[in-house]
C-alpha cells in the first residue's frame, strides 16, 4: 500500500507571534517551526499502515526552504521519501492553491491513501484535505479518530456532537486526521540519521504545471486586542450579592447574557 | 624443635606437634587445593573476558592502588554501617592475622628452625599465641554476628521485598569459617591438655588453655589420638576453604578488591558521552555484549549485602527497582550467557591463530591442558534446562525497574564493592530511547518541549528572561564584562516557584556587589533530564548550544541555582569544549556571608530548620557543608538533621528525569517530606528547584503546608537580610 502524508510547517504553539507593521503577515524571526500537530497524526497513521500492509510513505509539503526540516522530521519517524514544493508564488497561497499544488505533486506519486491533518494550527482553514480530494476526484473522510482498512474497504470513525459516526468508503481516498487517531511516535536516533539521506524532491510550481494563483487573499493581519484588566466584585460580600453583581455586569457591560 | 628445649624465659612450642609425619601429605593436599582454586579463577577469568566491550581501567595506577589498599585492605567503606562493618571486620581482619600466623608457623618449621634461627620463642611467642587466640575469637564473634543477622534479625536488605534471599552457599561459607576456627581451638586445647605441665606459659593461648580444662579426664594417649583427628578435620576445612573460594560467594575476596582497583577515576556521576552519532550503528546498551567487560565484572563483585537497597528511594517506596536485584539479575544473565561466549571465543582464537603463535611453548602446553580440563569439566557438569532466550532490557531488567531510578547515586556512593549501577541504567535507557524510541509518553512530551522551546515545561522560549525584567539584570549581550555568568536554568526561568529563587539570588548578588549577567533568551536548557533519561542526542544538542553561546562571550565563571545544571556544566560540558569554573549558589552565598559582604540580620525565633541534601549537590559534588553553614549563620536558627542526611540522604524523587514522569504507588517526595516532618522541622531548606517542588508537594500531601515551609537557601537568606521593602497588602475592595 502506497501512502501519501501531507504536512505543513507551522509556528510552535508556544511561539510568540508578532504581526508585521504593515499587517501583511507575521514576523518570522525567532519563531520555532514545527510540524502541524494534526499532520503528525496523519504521518503516524501512514507509518502504521505501512507496518501492516507494506509499501511506501511519501511526505508532501508546500513551503519555503525551512520546510525541509519538517519533511525530515517525518522521514525520521519512518517515512520513505519526500516532495517539497518550494515556490515563492505559493508562499502566501490560500487553501485552494495549496491543495492544487499538492494534488499536482501527488499525481506523480503512486498512492492508495492520502492523509492530511484536519486543519493547520496557524490559519485554521481546514479546507486543504477536502479540496485535494475534490481535485483528485476521490472520496474523503474528515476528522478521523479511527481507521480500519480491509482490502479496499475503508471504515473511518469521526466525532460528531456527543457521538461518533462510522463512514464507509473505499480506497483510494483522502483522510484528514485529528486527535485520538493515534499517538505520534518519537523518532529513533537511527531514524533521524537515516532521514538525512532519504530522497526529497524539490519542485517549483511550474514543474507541476500549476500557477500557484490563490482564489482568496488575506487582506490584513491584526494582533488580538490587549486583554483588559480583570475586575473584582466588591459591591456585596455574600455569595448571593456577588452572583447578582456578576449577572448585572455580564448583561449590562459585557452584553453576553 | 623438641618440646624439651623450651622453658620459662625461653617459651615456645613444637610446631607440627603430634603431626610431624603428616607434613608431606599436607604439602600434597595444599597443592591440590591451590590447583582447584587456580583452576576456578582461571575459568572465571575466561568468563570475565568472554563478553563485553573493551574498557581500560588501569590508568592512574597509583590512585588505583590507593583505592585498593583503602577499601580492599583497610575496608574503610564497610565501616560506614556499624553492625555489618564490625561483623565483616572481625572476620576479615581475624582471618588476615590467622593467615599470617599460619605462615609464621610454616616459616618457623621449614626455614627458621633448619637454619637455626627460630623466632617463635620467648616473649614474641607469648605475644603471638595471645594474638592468634584473640583473633580466632574475633572471627568466631564475626561469624556469630553474621549468623544472627542472616538467620535471626533478617534485615530486609539481605532479601527483596520482605522475602529472604539466603542460599546454601551463604550457610556453607559461614560454617566453614566457624569450623576452621573451632577445630583450631580444639587442636590447641588437646595439645595443651597433654603438655600443660611442661608448658605453663601456654596460659597465653588463653582460649586453648581454658578449653584444655574440658579434657582433664582424658588420657594423654586418647588426647593425642583425638588431636590427630581434629588436626585432619582442621586441615580439610582450611584447604577446602581455599579450594571453595572461586566457586562460591567467597570469590568476592578477589573480585571486590579488584573492583576497587578498577573503580572509575572520573568525577562522580560523570557520564561518557556517545561520540559520533553519524557513524555509530547502535546506541546505548540493549544486549549484554554492549556493556563493557568491567560493567559485567561489577556484578561478580557484588556480595548481595544490600547496602544499595537500604537507601534506594525507588525501592523504599515500593517500586520494583532494587540496585542489588538489578546487579544480581545481570549477573545471572551473564552466567547463562558466559559458557556459550567462552566457547565461541576459544573457537575464534583458534580460527584466527591469534595468541597461540606468540605464547611461549610451555604456556601453550599449559593452556592445552587447561582446555582439556575444561572439556572434561564441561561434559560432566550437571546440565540444567537450556536457558530461555530473554531480552536483557525489558525481561532481565524490567522496564518498570529501569525507569524507576532517580539517579540519586545512593547505591554507588554506599556500595562497599565499588559497583557502578547508574551508568548501566543510563546505558539501557539510551537503548530504549535512542534505538527503540519506546518510552513513557510524558517523557516524549518533555523531550519535544525541550526540542521546541528548550525547556522541559514547553513554555515559550522567548519568556526565558522575563523573571529578571524588573531587577535590571543585564544579559551578556548588553554587558559581557562581568565576573560571573548566572546560568539561570529552566526551573529558575519558567517555573513560578523557581523564578522566586532566581529573583532572591539576583538581589543577593546585587546587594553584595557581585558582578554578574545572564544569557537571557540565548540560554538553553542544560539537558540533564535528557541525558539521564537516555536521550543523549537531545542532551548534546542542548549542551553544544549553551557552550557555543558561553564560549562566544568568553565566559569563565558560572553560578547555577539548579544542581542538575551545575553538575552537567561542571562535569559533562568539558566533553564538548565547555570548560568553566562552575559554582552552586550556596557556595557563593556561604562565601559572601563569611566575607561579611552580606549579613543575615533578622533573627528567627528558635526555628527548627532541616536541610534536605540534593543528590546532585551532595553525593555528586560533596557540597554538604556550605548549605549548612548558611543555616548556621541565621541568628536563632536551629539545624536539625533528618535521619538520612549527607551521603545517606534520601532523594526527593525528581532526579534522573523522574521529575517529568508519572510516579505510581507511594511517592518518594511524600516519604521524604514525612522524614522532615518527623524531626519537627518548621523550615525545610533546599538548594535545588526540583527538590523545592517535590518537598512543597510532599508537605501538601501530608496536609502540613500551613505549618511547615520549604524554601530555597537563597530565599531564606534574602528574607533574612531584611532589605525587601514591605509592600502594603493590596486592598481589593475598599471599605
Amino acid at each position: 500500500m502506497n501512502i501519501v502524508a501531507c504536512v505543513k510547517q507551522v509556528p510552535d504553539t508556544e511561539a510568540q507571534i508578532k504581526v508585521k507593521g504593515d499587517g501583511s503577515g507575521i514576523e518570522e524571526g525567532g519563531i520555532k517551526w514545527v510540524m502541524n500537530p494534526y499532520d503528525e497524526f496523519g504521518v503516524e497513521e501512514s507509518l502504521k499502515l505501512k507496518e501492516k500492509f507494506g509499501g511506501e510513505v511519501t511526505i508532501v509539503s508546500v513551503g519555503p526552504a525551512r520546510t525541509m526540516e519538517t519533511i525530515r522530521t517525518a522521514l525520521a519517524m519512518g517515512a520513505d521519501k519526500g516532495v517539497q514544493i518550494d515556490d515563492p508564488a505559493l508562499y502566501n497561497a490560500d487553501a485552494y492553491a495549496t491543495a492544487e499544488a499538492l494534488a499536482a505533486a501527488i499525481k506523480g506519486v503512486s498512492y492508495d491513501i492520502i492523509f492530511c491533518g484536519q486543519r493547520a494550527i496557524d490559519d485554521d482553514s481546514a479546507q486543504v484535505g477536502s479540496i485535494l480530494a475534490e481535485i483528485l476526484g476521490i472520496p474523503q473522510v474528515t476528522f478521523a479518530t479511527k481507521l480500519e482498512i480491509d482490502g479496499t474497504a475503508v471504515k473511518a470513525t469521526r466525532p460528531i456532537e456527543g457521538a461518533a459516526v462510522v463512514v464507509a468508503t473505499s480506497l483510494p481516498c483522502v483522510i484528514t486526521a485529528t486527535k485520538g487517531l493515534n499517538e505520534p511516535r518519537y523518532a529513533s536516533l537511527p531514524g533521524i540519521m537515516k532521514a538525512k539521506k532519504k530522497p526529497v524532491d524539490i519542485k517549483k510550481a511550474a514543474d507541476l504545471g500549476v500557477t500557484g494563483a490563490s482564489k482568496s487573499k488575506v487582506a490584513k493581519f491584526t494582533p488580538p486586542p490587549a486583554r483588559p484588566p480583570g475586575k473584582i466584585l466588591c459591591a456585596d460580600d455574600t455569595p448571593e450579592g456577588k452572583a447578582a453583581e456578576l449577572a448585572k455586569l455580564l448583561r449590562e457591560e459585557a452584553k453576553v447574557i | 624443635m623438641e618440646l624439651s628445649t623450651f622453658s620459662i624465659g625461653h617459651e615456645g612450642r613444637e610446631v607440627f606437634w603430634n603431626a610431624e609425619h603428616f607434613e608431606p601429605i599436607l604439602f600434597m593436599l595444599t597443592f591440590v587445593a591451590m590447583a582447584i582454586f587456580a583452576y576456578g579463577v582461571y575459568r572465571r577469568w575466561l568468563m570475565w573476558t568472554a563478553i563485553g566491550k573493551p574498557e581500560d581501567r588501569t590508568d592512574d595506577r597509583n590512585e588505583r592502588i590507593k583505592a585498593l589498599l583503602k577499601n580492599g585492605l583497610l575496608q574503610i567503606k564497610t565501616w560506614s554501617d556499624p553492625y555489618p562493618g564490625v561483623m565483616h571486620g572481625l572476620i576479615f581482619f581475624g582471618f588476615v592475622v590467622l593467615f599470617f600466623g599460619a605462615a609464621f608457623d610454616a616459616t618457623e618449621f621449614h626455614v627458621a628452625e633448619p637454619l637455626g634461627v627460630p623466632f617463635l620463642v620467648g616473649k614474641f611467642y607469648l605475644f603471638f599465641s595471645f594474638l592468634m587466640d584473640l583473633f580466632g575469637l574475633a572471627v568466631l564473634g564475626g561469624v556469630l554476628m553474621a549468623l544472627d543477622r542472616r538467620y535471626l534479625t533478617k534485615p530486609d536488605r539481605l532479601g527483596y521485598k520482605g522475602e529472604p534471599d539466603n542460599r546454601p552457599d551463604d550457610a556453607i561459607v559461614l560454617l566453614l569459617i566457624a569450623g576452621i576456627i573451632v577445630t583450631g581451638f580444639i587442636i590447641e586445647a588437646l595439645r595443651i591438655s597433654v603438655t600443660w605441665q611442661q608448658t605453663p606459659w601456654e596460659v597465653w593461648s588463653f582460649v586453648g588453655w581454658t578449653l584444655a580444662k574440658a579434657f582433664t579426664g582424658v588420657s594423654p594417649e586418647a588426647a593425642k589420638a583425638m588431636h590427630k583427628w581434629a588436626w585432619w578435620i582442621h586441615t580439610a576445612f582450611a584447604l577446602g576453604f581455599i579450594a571453595y573460594i572461586p566457586y562460591s560467594r567467597l570469590m568476592h575476596i578477589i573480585t571486590t578488591p579488584a573492583n576497587y582497583f578498577m573503580a572509575t577515576r572520573k568525577p562522580i556521576g560523570q557520564l561518557e558521552p556517545i561520540k559520533d552519532f553519524e557513524n555509530a550503528e547502535s546506541f546505548g546498551v540493549g544486549t549484554i555484549e554492549e556493556f563493557t567487560w568491567k560493567q559485567i565484572f561489577d556484578s561478580d563483585a557484588c556480595t548481595r549485602c544490600g547496602r544499595c537497597q537500604d537507601g534506594c528511594p525507588a525501592y523504599l517506596t515500593g517500586k520494583p527497582l532494587s540496585p542489588k536485584k538489578l546487579v544480581q539479575d545481570l549477573k545471572n544473565y551473564w552466567l547463562e550467557k558466559a559458557p556459550g561466549a567462552v566457547a565461541s571465543r576459544k573457537e575464534q582464537l583458534i580460527a584466527s591463530g591469534e595468541g597461540a603463535a606468540n605464547i611461549n611453548p610451555k604456556l601453550k602446553a599449559l593452556f592445552a591442558w587447561l582446555d582439556k580440563a575444561d572439556r572434561i569439566v564441561d561434559e560432566n557438569l550437571p546440565k540444567g534446562p537450556e536457558p530461555t532466550e530473554k531480552a536483557m532490557v525489558g525481561e532481565v531488567v524490567e522496564l518498570d525497574e529501569l525507569w524507576a531510578c532517580t539517579n540519586c547515586m545512593y547505591c554507588m556512593e554506599n556500595c562497599s564493592a565499588a559497583i557502578e549501577h547508574v551508568p548501566k541504567i543510563i546505558g539501557m535507557r539510551q537503548f530504549k530511547v535512542l534505538m527503540e524510541a519506546d518510552f513513557a509518553p510524558e517523557l516524549q512530551l518533555t523531550y519535544r518541549n525541550m526540542e521546541n522551546n528548550s525547556n522541559p515545561w514547553g513554555i515559550g522560549a522567548h519568556l526565558r528572561a522575563d523573571w529578571g525584567k524588573e531587577l535590571g539584570v543585564k544579559t551578556l549581550a548588553e554587558d559581557p564584562n562581568v565576573e560571573y555568568l548566572f546560568y539561570v536554568g529552566c526551573a529558575g526561568s519558567f517555573d513560578d516557584r523557581g523564578k522566586k529563587v532566581s529573583v532572591a539570588l539576583a538581589k543577593i548578588l546585587q546587594t553584595a556587589g557581585v558582578s554578574f549577567g545572564i544569557l537571557g533568551t540565548e540560554e538553553s536548557c542544560c539537558g540533564d533530564s535528557a541525558m539521564r533519561g537516555g536521550n543523549e542526542y537531545l542532551y548534546q544538542t542542548m549542551a553544544q548550544a549553551n557552550i557555543e553561546v558561553m564560549n562566544g562571550y568568553g565566559v569563565k565563571k558560572i553560578i547555577c541555582t539548579c544542581p542538575h545544571g551545575y553538575n552537567a556544566l561542571k562535569k559533562d560540558y568539558p566533553h564538548f569544549g565547555g570548560n568553566f569554573e562552575v559554582y552552586h549558589h550556596t557556595e557563593i552565598i556561604a562565601e559572601l556571608i563569611e566575607k561579611g559582604k552580606i549579613k543575615i540580620k533578622i533573627p528567627v525565633d528558635d526555628v527548627r530548620f532541616t536541610y534536605h541534601d540534593s543528590c546532585f549537590l551532595g553525593r555528586y559534588n560533596q557540597l554538604y557543608d556550605q548549605p549548612r553553614r548558611i543555616i548556621k549563620a541565621i541568628p536563632g536558627a536551629r539545624l536539625v538533621e533528618m535521619d538520612r542526611n549527607h551521603e545517606k540522604s534520601f532523594c526527593c524523587g525528581a532526579g534522573g528525569a523522574r521529575m517529568w514522569m508519572e510516579e505510581h504507588g507511594d511517592r518518594i517526595n511524600d516519604a521524604r517530606a514525612k522524614q522532615a516532618i518527623d524531626v519537627g522541622a518548621k523550615t525545610i531548606a533546599v538548594g535545588c528547584p526540583f527538590c523545592l517542588t517535590m518537598m512543597s508537594d510532599g508537605l501538601k500531601f501530608h496536609g502540613k503546608e500551613e505549618e511547615i515551609v520549604a524554601l530555597d537557601l537563597a530565599e531564606i537568606v534574602w528574607k533574612g537580610m531584611g532589605l525587601e521593602e514591605e509592600k502594603a497588602p493590596v486592598e481589593v475592595c475598599q471599605a
